[in-house]
Formats: C-alpha cells, structure tokens, sequence
C-alpha cells in the first residue's frame, strides 16, 4: 500500500513538472525579448518613463532575464509555488489577480458538479440495472442517451430561451443577482449563489451524469452476472445486501478512477457553458488569453488547471486502493 | 398431487419443465426431468455442454433468472429444517427461499476463481452467511470459520481469514466456497462442475475432501459433471442427462457394467480411459449435441442412436429396468420380452465415426478412412523410421518478472528450464503435467514462437538435421512450412472475421504455394481430409460447433503438408463425444500423412491413448520420459505415479493411490530446492531437498528416463492393464 501511494505520488510530481517544462518553454518561445516587448506596450500606453524602467527592472530581477533558462526555470516555478501567475499584457495586471476568484469558484462548481454526478447517476444506473427492461430502465436509458448526444451549450441556450420566455426572466445568466455581483462575499452572497449555481450544475453536469449512468448500469448488470454474487445469493442475503454489499463496490470501481479523467471535461464544459451564460470562471478567462497570446496568463492557468487534475487523479487513486485490495496488494 | 414424498428423500424433482422464452421463440431446457437424492447419497447428474444440467439444478434454489425463465411444470420438494417443503412455489416468497438458501441447501460452483468476492476478505464472506442464518455473535461466528476452514483442510486458518481471493490458488479457492457452503450445516449441497476448472491433482483432493464431508457432516450430494471418471468413483447413483431429459438413471455400479441406454453406452465409450487399447479409434457418438430448438421429436437422442428406430418418432417411455435402474428408451419397452437382455449389452455398431452432423448446420462429416491405425502397424512404422526429426537439447525459456514504474526486474519465472526431448519421425511425443508447469512453452519454443533464453533446438523435415535455434526470421518461415500447430481454444484461435477459405489457405497463399482458384481446390480437399464438407468455405468460423471449428483448425495446421505437428491441448475445451471424434481424426491423420507430433495436454489418459512416448514435466523440467505403456504401467517419477492416480477411473469402487499428492503447484518463479517436487513428494527424504535429481535411465529398461534419486527403490503403483480382464469396463473404454 505504502509504495502504491508513493508510485502514484512520484508520477504525479513528474507530471507536474512536465507540464511546467513545456508552459515555460511555450512562455519562452515568441520571438522577441519579452522585456522590449513589455516597454514597448506600456510606453504606447504612455506610461511615465520612470515606472517603465522601474516596472522593466522589477520583471527583469523576478525572471532572471538574461541568466540560462535552468535558473530562469526555476524562479518562475518557484514565483508560480509561491502564487505569483505573472503579468497580463492582455488587461495590465498581475494574473494571479485576474485569476483569483474564478479559479476558486470553478474548482468548487467542478467538486459541486462531480458530486452532483455521483449522486444522481450512481442510484439511477445501479436501479436500472436491477430493474433492468422495467419502465423505469426504459425510461432512464432514453434519457442518459439523450443527456449524452445533446451538447452542453445546446442545453444552456435552451435553459435560456426558456426561461426568457416562459418565466419572464430578465437575468438568468451569471451566478448572481445583480445585486450581488460586486458585493463582498456574505451569507446572503453565498444564499443567492446557491440559488443559481444548480442550474449550471444542472446544465453541465447533464453529459457526464448521463454518460455516469450509462456507465453504471452496464457495470451493475456485468457485476450482477459475476458467480460470486451467485455465491452470495446461495448465503440467502437479501436483495439490498446483495446489491449494496457485494455488487456496488466492485461496479463503482472504475466510476471512481474515472473521476481524474472527468476533471478535464468538466472545466471544458463549464467553459462553454460559462460562455453563453456569462459566468466568473477560469474557461472564458483561459480562451481569451490564448486568443489574444497572453502568455503568462495562458500558461499560468494550464499550470493551475494541471495541478488540480492531477491532484483529483490522485485522490481518485487513493480511494481506488481503499476500496480494492487486489491495487492495494500489487507491488 | 402436491403430495410431500417419503421422509427418505431429501430432494425430490417431479418431472419439472422450465423454457426460456426468447425473440426467437421459446425453447424448453428441461423437459420434463425427474431426480432425487436420499439421506446421506452422492447422486451424479451427468451429461455433455448444454443439457440442462446447471438449468435443473439451479432451480431448486431459484437461482434461474426468470424472466426469461419460465417453470411450466413440476414440483420440487426439499427437505428443510421446517419439513418438506416445495420450493418452485415459494418463488414469490422470496424470504422464505432465502431462509433454506446456505442453511437447508447450499451450493457450489464451476469457477472458484470468480465465485469469491474479489473485495471482500475470506472471512467476512464466511462468517456473513453464519450470521445471515442464526442468531450467534460475531465472536463464535469467527470461531466457527476458523473450524470450518480447518475442516476444509486449508492450511493456517487463523491466517486465511484475512486474505482476499487474489491471494489463494483455485483450488485453495474452492476449499474456502466450500466452507462457505456447509457452514451452516445444510442436509444437501448441490455442486455445479465443481472441479471442472481445476489441475487434475487438485480436482483429485476437492473430489476426496467432498466425499470425506459427506461422512462428517451426515449430508447428501448432487454432483452434477460432464465426466463420467468423476462419477464413477463418488456417487452412489448416477442420472444421465441429455437434452432436457433425464436418459438413464441407476446405481453407479448398474450404469457402469450395464449401461442400457445408447446415449449412456456412447458416452463411455468416447472416453479415452487408462484401460482402452491405445492408439486405436475411440467408438465416439457421431454428430454433436444439436441446438435446442432443432432436438429431434419423440426420442431426442434419434439423430444420434445408432439403433433407432421408427417408433423413436415418438417419446420413449420411462422403463423400470430393475428397481433403481430405468432407462427412456423404445429398445426396452418390453423388458419382459426375451429381447431385453441382449438389448443391455447391445452396444452401438463398430466404427460409427461418421456422422450425420449437426442438423441446425446441415455441415455433413464425411466418413474418414474405414482401416483403423492399429497398435502393430505403429511399431513396424516405428522401426524402419529410426532417425529424429526434432531434437532439443538444453533448452530454457525465462520470462523476466517486472515491477514498478521502472520496470525493474524482480524475478524470473523459469517457465521451461533445461529440457532435452526428441521427436522420432512418424512418432507422436505426449507432453503431460499440470497447468503452468510449462508445457505450452516448450511448444512455443519448437516452433520458434519464442526466443529461447538457452539451449539448442534442431529440426528436419527432410532427413537431415539442421539447427533452428537461432535463425532469422525469413529462414524460419520456410522451416515453418513443415510445422503446424492447433490450439486449445478453436474460437479465439481462428479469426472470426475470415471465412474459412480464406483461413485454411492463409498459410498456403503466405508461402506460395497456391494462388486464385488452386485455393479453393486445396481448401476443398484439406476440408474433407477433416471430415468437413469441401462447400463449406464461404461460411464464417461462428456458424461451426466447437468441434467442426477444432476440425477447420487441423485443416489449417495441415495446409502446408508439414511433416510435424504441434498440438497443444487440441480437445480440452470439447465436450466428451466430439473429444473422441477429434482425437479420432488426429490419429487418422497421423497415419495416414506420417505426421511427428507434440501432443500437448494435462489429461494423462487422453495423452497415453494417442502418444507412442510420453514426457512428464514438472515446474519446467522434464521428470520422466518413455513409453507410453511402460509409464503408465510402471512409473518411476513420484509426480507420474501422482498424475496417474489422479484421473478418476470410469470403474466404481475402483480404489485409486491413497497417496495423493499434498498441496499445490509452487510459484515457477521461486521453485523449491533440489527435486521440485519434494514440497508434494509422499516420498520425499532428505537429500531430497538438497540434490536435484538428473534424468537418468531407468534400471536397466531403455529408453525410459526417470529423474527421481530413489527410482530404484522405489515401487510406485500404476494402472495395471486390466482392460481386458474386467469386461464391461475395458468394453466401455474402448473395444478390441
Ligand atoms: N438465462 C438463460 N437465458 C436463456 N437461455 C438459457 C439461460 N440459461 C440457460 N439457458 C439455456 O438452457 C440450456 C441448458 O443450459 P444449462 O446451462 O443448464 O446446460 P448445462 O447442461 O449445465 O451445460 P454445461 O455443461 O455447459 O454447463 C442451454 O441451451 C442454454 O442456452
Ligand atoms: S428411443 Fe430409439 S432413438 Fe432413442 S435411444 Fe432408444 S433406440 Fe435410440
Ligand atoms: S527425488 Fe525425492 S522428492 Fe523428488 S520425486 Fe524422488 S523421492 Fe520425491
Ligand atoms: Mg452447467
């Protein structure tokens, strides 16, 4: 168990440095001193002379500009660890800035929306496969096929549309009331968040959860066609026991060690989601970086992004060797 | 009706009926069976793949889905703790079915490797059921466990409670179902193949340690099993199964010396035994056990029996031949008459190999050769081809174990280490042992499959030797024109999305040989060589029977006319009758093309009955080599003795070795000190532990090798060649 987790941690910190390497070199590779670029830009901007030297300057200490990339490499890691992003061209401030709260609220709608997934498709999938060919299988199984062949922005569009015209509704985007937008963060904030934010869970959770359920059912039925659950039946246990004791814990397995690979999707979607819906997270923040080559604020993002997908990863491995002993036992 | 049986009987099947009803149509997998099982007996359901047998057992317990199960008709009554009780009519009360489930009756099953849970510990599956049952706490249900799992015979119980299923071996594995089962001390257990996937030594010690709880714990048993060998030696009666019918029912002692019904008779006589003549046909049933749905009206068995008849249109009677002996069959309708008793030894007619085939396919099997291959005709051919057409010296074959992100190597499993065998032209070499001693490698290795880690291997297939070890591929596909190979699995080994033309002449397009229509003339005779229709070739490797696709894979094996043939458990994975045909039919081919061959297999009845020599191995060495005769009447190598008392004996009451061999096949990676075997050896001594012993020749015999350090001492107990001396039995084996 012991060397399990620390293989897993071992891969991790490996990706975790691959993926720096490469965002620093991407950082690294426009043609073009970045410094000259950056006077460039803040003197079209007329900036006093003297806070462009100084700002100039201040770059030029933090990145070790001018020393061999090994060291440049290292301050900017070490700046990221310490949470420093860099600077934006694109809006003249720091990323780290920008970033801030979207970050949060998307890491936190990402955990929402998993948990959402979980505990809708898990019950719906193991039920269907109990009852399988039941109306309520039959049922389920269109629904999951269409949640999953209908894309997520399609779905917001018509949330909006609908709710436009149905319910008269004259702010349906973002995750707060007006009101609230730029508001400190308050019990009445957080109240008024909730009451948006499971429409968003909703909407971008839909593909997965439907996929999830897809996915249950056919391990629920393959798992419930296993000779040890006839082996347990034998024992004369009852259905739940049966089901919950012996059948679930085998067929939520790869659910489970999906979920790193899930993390991806999830911001991918709530990307466009958040588009159409104008919401604060990190995926508008991402695109527009790359389209206007904000290469700072880009790569400082991916770094983000990676780190937290590769933390989920992870988790999810944890629980796996937790729950299974055939992982924990290998090696 | 509805009338509770005598208090004899512990389990009663009235002529139950269950169909499954599908887009297809219904079709009914039991028809009409009746079955019981009183205190303390061991009956035998037996019957070939697909019969009904899981079907009719699994419904005394409920444990046949339904939908798209539905029980038409029957009854089946079951002595629980509460009296007779009817258990098809307490499907709707499912609590009260799960009250006899594990506590009245319990159940084993097939696959011990996938019926405990991967997740959960051996002891909280054990003590569960206890718990599930009675009102104990947990304390004396984990006493009780740790009782049962000695009862059992594993080894530590203490320590078993804590492992996983990935931890234990099969059978270790089915030792823990079983304690699992009798925990509760139910009066029947009812066991589905329960050794059907296991080594033949551990399938000895399961079949041993059921018959010993049988006695302790006073309960009965319903065995079912496809082999008649098992049968023989442990139940008390036997019911013949066969296409949702019960055909024959009798003590086993009745079934065994005189069998009456044909189906029965075929089905002993397919089997290749210790006893039968070897290297002679096996009188096998023809055709295959026909799809459901295409059974035969009146009499299922019609297109099959060799003595049918008009009347066989219609369903045969049930006829009480002697009190527990009674047969479904129209050759016995009139017992009384004088032609009864020549009707109970009537057996079919000399060399019904052909066969009208499976109906639902219409593939016809053409009639092979009428001259049988004879043992006298081999020794001539033996004598005047004295030269080797394979030799390997030396050869070794290590798979280096890897760990870790690093791939670090951790061990070496030595899957063959140091083998030197030779392959006499025109002979056939048996390779026996259990699984995992390393016989598939050594096929491999011949042919070059694989690379080997050392030693030498020559081949030729014209007279002359010439050394193969090391030759680069392009070489060593022209040598491969002179080898073919057929495997266990016919499905997996024939690609499903060629059709058979195309998949029998892929190695002669690949080497040339033929081109365009000369293919399809080919195909068209290799097809029929094999006992298949030449106009079969367009169809797909799915629309052929486990047989007819093992038939299409020799086809294939032979494309190239090669000189040496490697067989590597060519029958294992078909049902008994179509064994026959296929071993038939290799030893036809044999004989006819002069073919060398490595025959492959863990079954050491089946290897005697095809192979002139034999060689055991054990954990990737060699053990003993020589006649085929001479080892199994007078093994010199402990594990040969172990292997030979382990192949239950179609002969009741037959005592086999009371010495079985303790334990299971160590870990190839890690393989025990000096002789290999001595962790299982009833004979082992010190030195044994220390000095490995080399293949040596044996006393004085030559050509018999043996590498034990006591083989002279010792005197190891064989099958003595009682065939002919004990009738009925050797009749059953096989006839001359
Ligand atoms: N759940 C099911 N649905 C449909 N058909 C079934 C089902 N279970 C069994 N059958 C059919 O019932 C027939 C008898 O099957 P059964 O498993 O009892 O045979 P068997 O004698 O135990 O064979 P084997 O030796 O291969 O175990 C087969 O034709 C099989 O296809
Ligand atoms: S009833 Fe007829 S077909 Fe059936 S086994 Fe008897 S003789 Fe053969
Ligand atoms: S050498 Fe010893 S342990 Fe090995 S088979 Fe002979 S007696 Fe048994
Ligand atoms: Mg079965």
């Amino acid at each position: 168990m012991r060397t399990y987790i620390l293989q897993r941690f071992i891969q991790m910190i490996i990706v975790m440095v691959v993926v720096m390497l490469v965002s620093f070199i991407i950082v690294e590779l426009p043609p073009g001193d970045f410094l000259t670029t950056l006077r460039e830009q803040l003197s079209e901007q007329n900036v006093d002379p003297k806070v462009i030297d100084s700002t100039v300057e201040m770059y030029r200490a933090r990145y070790g500009l001018g020393e061999n990339w090994f060291f440049r490499f290292g301050k900017w890691a070490w700046s990221l660890m310490k949470g420093d992003m860099g600077y934006s061209m694109q809006h003249n401030r720091p990323a780290s800035e920008l970033m801030g709260e979207r970050l949060s609220l998307t890491i936190w709608i990402s955990i929402a929306t998993l948990a959402f997934m979980f505990v809708v498709a898990v019950p719906i999938g193991m039920l269907s496969a109990i009852k399988q060919y039941s109306a309520w299988d039959h049922s389920f199984t269109f629904l999951a096929l269409l949640g999953v062949s209908v894309p997520s922005f399609i779905t917001a569009l018509v949330f909006l549309l609908l709710s436009v015209t149905l319910l008269g509704a004259t702010t349906v985007a973002g995750l707060f009331s007006p009101e609230y937008v730029t508001a400190e963060w308050s019990w009445a904030k957080f109240l008024d968040m909730l009451k948006h934010v499971w429409i968003i869970l909703f909407i971008v959770g839909l593909g997965d959860t439907a996929s999830t359920i897809r996915v249950m059912r056919a391990r629920m039925l393959d798992t419930l066609g296993e000779p040890y659950i006839d082996t347990a039946r034998m024992k004369g246990l009852s259905g739940a026991k049966i089901y919950f004791r012996h059948a679930l814990r085998v067929a939520i397995n790869p659910i489970i060690s999906s979920i790193g690979l899930r993390f991806p999707q999830i911001i991918s979607g709530s990307t466009i989601v958040a588009i159409v819906l104008t919401l604060p997270l990190i995926g508008p923040l991402l695109l527009d970086a790359l389209l206007g080559e904000d290469v700072y604020l880009a790569c400082s993002i991916l770094v983000v992004l990676t780190l937290a997908l590769v933390v989920g990863n992870f988790l999810a491995d944890l629980a796996l060797a937790w729950l299974d002993p055939r992982i924990r036992f290998e090696s | 009706m509805n009338s509770p049986p005598d208090s004899d009987k512990v389990l009663d099947i009235r002529n139950l009926r269950v169909s499954f009803s599908s887009i297809a149509g219904a079709t009914r997998a039991v028809n009409g069976v009746s079955l019981n099982v009183r205190s303390g007996e061991i009956v035998g359901l037996v019957g070939e793949s697909g019969c009904g047998k899981s079907v009719t057992i699994r419904s005394i317990v409920g444990l046949v889905p339904s939908p798209p199960a539905l029980f038409e008709d029957g009854e089946i009554w079951l002595r629980t703790r509460r009296g007779m009780t009817e258990t098809l009519s307490l499907y709707k009360n499912m609590k009260a079915l799960r009250q006899i489930r594990g506590r009245d009756v319990s159940m084993i099953f097939q696959e011990p490797m996938r019926s405990v849970h991967p997740m959960m510990t051996i002891g909280q599956q054990i003590t569960e059921g206890i718990l599930e049952h009675e009102v104990v706490d947990p304390a004396e249900a984990y006493d009780r466990t740790v009782e049962m799992l000695d009862l059992v015979g594993l080894p530590n119980p203490p320590a078993q409670m804590n492992r996983y299923a990935h931890e234990l071996s099969g059978g270790m594995r089915q030792r823990a179902l079983i304690a699992l089962a009798l925990v509760c001390h139910p009066q029947l257990l009812l066991a589905d193949e329960p050794t059907t996937a296991l080594d033949v030594t551990i399938q000895a010690q399961i079949l041993e340690l059921i018959r010993d709880l049988r006695e302790r714990m006073s309960m009965s048993v319903l065995l079912i099993t496809h082999n008649m060998g098992v049968v023989a030696n442990l139940a008390d009666r036997i019911s013949v199964m066969y296409l949702g019918r019960i055909m024959e029912t009798g003590t086993v002692e009745e079934i065994f010396k005189e069998p009456a019904h044909p189906y029965t008779q075929g089905l002993l006589a397919s089997m290749p035994s210790l006893f039968s003549q070897p290297k002679t046909h096996l009188q096998s049933l023809r055709g295959v056990v026909p799809e459901l749905a295409m059974a035969p009206k009146g009499c299922v068995f019609a297109d099959r029996c060799p003595h049918v008849m008009p009347i066989c249109d219609e369903t045969p009677p049930v006829v009480e031949l002697r009190a527990d002996h009674s047969a479904a069959c129209w050759l016995y309708d009139d017992v009384e008459a004088s032609q009864g008793p020549d009707a109970v030894t009537a057996r079919p007619p000399h060399g019904s190999d052909s066969t009208l085939g499976d109906s639902s396919q219409r593939v016809e099997v053409i009639p092979l050769t009428k001259t049988e291959p004879t043992a006298d005709a081999d020794q001539k051919k033996l004598a005047d081809s004295d030269t080797d057409l394979l030799q390997i010296e030396n050869v070794a074959l290590h798979y280096p174990i890897l760990r870790g992100l690093l791939r670090r190597q951790v061990g070496t499993v030595r899957a063959v280490d140091g083998v030197d065998l030779s392959i006499r032209r025109g002979e056939t070499l048996g390779l026996v042992g259990e699984s995992g001693c390393g016989k598939t490698s050594v096929g491999r290795l011949v042919t070059r499959l694989v690379e080997p880690s050392a030693g030498r291997i020559h081949f030729g297939a014209d007279g002359r030797l010439e050394e193969i070890t090391h030759i680069p591929q392009k070489e060593m596909k022209g040598v491969r024109r002179s080898m073919g190979m057929v495997f266990q699995d016919p499905l997996s080994s024939l690609n499903a999305r060629m059709n058979i033309r195309n998949i029998v002449g892929e190695p002669l397009m690949l080497h040339g040989m033929a081109r365009g229509s000369a293919v399809d003339e080919r195909v068209g005779e290799l097809l029929e060589m094999v006992g298949l229709r030449a106009a079969h070739q367009s169809r797909f490797p799915h629309a052929f029977s486990g047989g007819q696709r093992q038939r299409i894979a020799i086809a294939r094996a032979l494309a190239t006319e090669p000189s040496f043939l490697v067989a590597d458990e060519p029958v294992s994975a078909l049902d008994v009758s179509v064994q026959a045909q296929i071993l038939n039919l290799l030893l036809t081919l044999q004989q006819q093309l002069n073919l060398s061959m490595l025959f492959i297999a863990h079954d050491i009845a089946v290897v005697r009955h095809v192979s002139d020599r034999i060689a055991v191995m054990y954990l990737g060495k060699i053990v003993e080599l020589g006649n085929a005769r001479d080892i199994c009447v007078r093994p010199v190598h402990p594990y040969t003795e172990a292997l030979l008392a382990s192949i239950p004996l179609p002969i009741p009451g037959l005592a086999t070795l009371q010495e079985m061999p303790k334990g299971d096949l160590p870990d190839p990676a890690n393989p025990p000190t000096g002789c290999r075997f001595h962790t299982r050896c009833p004979y082992s001594q010190p030195i044994c532990e220390q000095e490995e012993p080399p293949l040596v020749p044996f006393a004085d015999a030559v050509d018999h090798f043996g590498a034990c350090h006591f083989q002279d001492e010792l005197h190891l107990q064989g099958v003595e060649e009682i065939g002919e001396i004990h009738g009925p039995a050797a009749a059953a084996g096989g006839e001359e």
